[in-house]
């Protein structure tokens, strides 16, 4: 093990709130990047959301679609230009509330991206609303008061199963509440920029993370509920791997 | 062979926390003690560090560097 130090690519610190999982994925996506030296057709696809500030934060050349689009946009970007490293980093509202028809038909059509969703559970940005797929049963957010009532708003559920369905090349989901598995989560990103560099298919990295702003808690209690609560609901682990890059 | 220890830059902290649950050998210090932006922040014992990198894995905003000294 070399040092271990901040990317180059992270040039300026961004603006998320304190103990925010996008700040640790947003590092693994630079790492994994310069590990590959792919930085130079790099194009980030984010959506305006918390995500957005990668934009600042990273140096690559950077997009921000119209809200919950992304997958549209990256799609638009792969076609036109086959040879860049085209990655969407969105939230859970973007990529499977609002955006999920175009999640689905990117995955539909097997385009070569990479896709990190940040499953936080929650509207982060707005205020912290409910999420139709992904707050967990019972959960206090500011447009459920007493809590998410399944009679009104329904379960939550599992966008990764959905897509396993579908023909696309990976599908994984991890987590960020500790070492090992922000390791383990490490090593998914790098395979999906692996399988869009030998031109393989449609790879899409969900990862649970905390906002422990919206969600009233201390950072260090959100990663326990993470651990405790969400990952018994979502489970992480690979779910599809049709074989891409070695 | 050389050590390797955690150097922090603590201006870039946002008292989160989460490093001082992350250290397996508990080096890690919360202090009351604020930055320039007025977050609280932390202290690495150097003496107990083993120079793992647990929490430069866990810290969001790049405050640790693992270096040989």
């Amino acid at each position: 093990m070399a040092g271990m130090k901040k990317p180059e690519s992270i040039v300026q610190t961004a603006g998320y709130c304190g103990g925010c999982g996008h700040g640790i994925i947003q590092r693994l996506i630079a790492e994994s990047v310069e590990e590959l030296g792919i930085a130079e057709k790099t194009i980030a696809v984010v959506d305006i959301a918390c995500a957005y500030w990668s934009l600042d934060a990273l140096n690559f050349d950077g997009i921000a679609g119209p809200h919950g689009r992304c997958a549209s946009v990256a799609t638009g970007i792969k076609k036109v230009r086959p040879d860049a490293n085209v990655y969407v980093h969105a939230g859970d509202g973007c990529s499977y509330v609002i955006g999920l028809a175009e999640t689905c038909f990117a995955a539909a059509r097997d385009i070569p991206i990479t896709m990190i969703v940040v499953n936080n559970g929650i509207f982060g940005m707005t205020g912290g609303q409910l999420c139709l797929a992904t707050t967990l049963e019972g959960d206090w957010t500011v447009s459920s008061v007493k809590g998410r009532n399944v009679e009104d708003t329904g379960k939550p559920f599992d966008v990764l199963q959905m897509l396993k369905s579908m023909d696309i090349e990976f599908a994984a989901r991890g987590a960020v509440y500790d070492a090992k598995h922000i390791r383990e989560l490490k090593k998914y990103i790098k395979k999906g920029f692996e399988n869009q560099r030998d031109k393989k298919g449609f790879s899409i990295i969900e990862v649970l993370s905390p906002c422990p702003t919206n969600w009233k808690m201390t950072p260090v209690q959100a990663m326990e509920k993470i651990k405790d609560e969400t990952e018994k609901i979502f489970p992480t682990g690979v779910f599809v791997d049709r074989g891409g890059a070695k | 062979m050389a050590k390797k220890k955690a150097l922090t830059n603590v201006e870039l902290c946002k008292g989160c926390r989460l490093c001082v649950g992350a250290c397996p050998v508990g080096a890690i210090e919360a202090l009351m003690q604020v930055n320039k932006k007025g977050y609280e922040i932390i202290r690495v014992d150097e003496d107990k560090c083993i120079g793992c990198g647990n929490c430069y894995t866990m810290c969001p905003d790049y405050v640790f560097s693992i270096e040989e000294v």
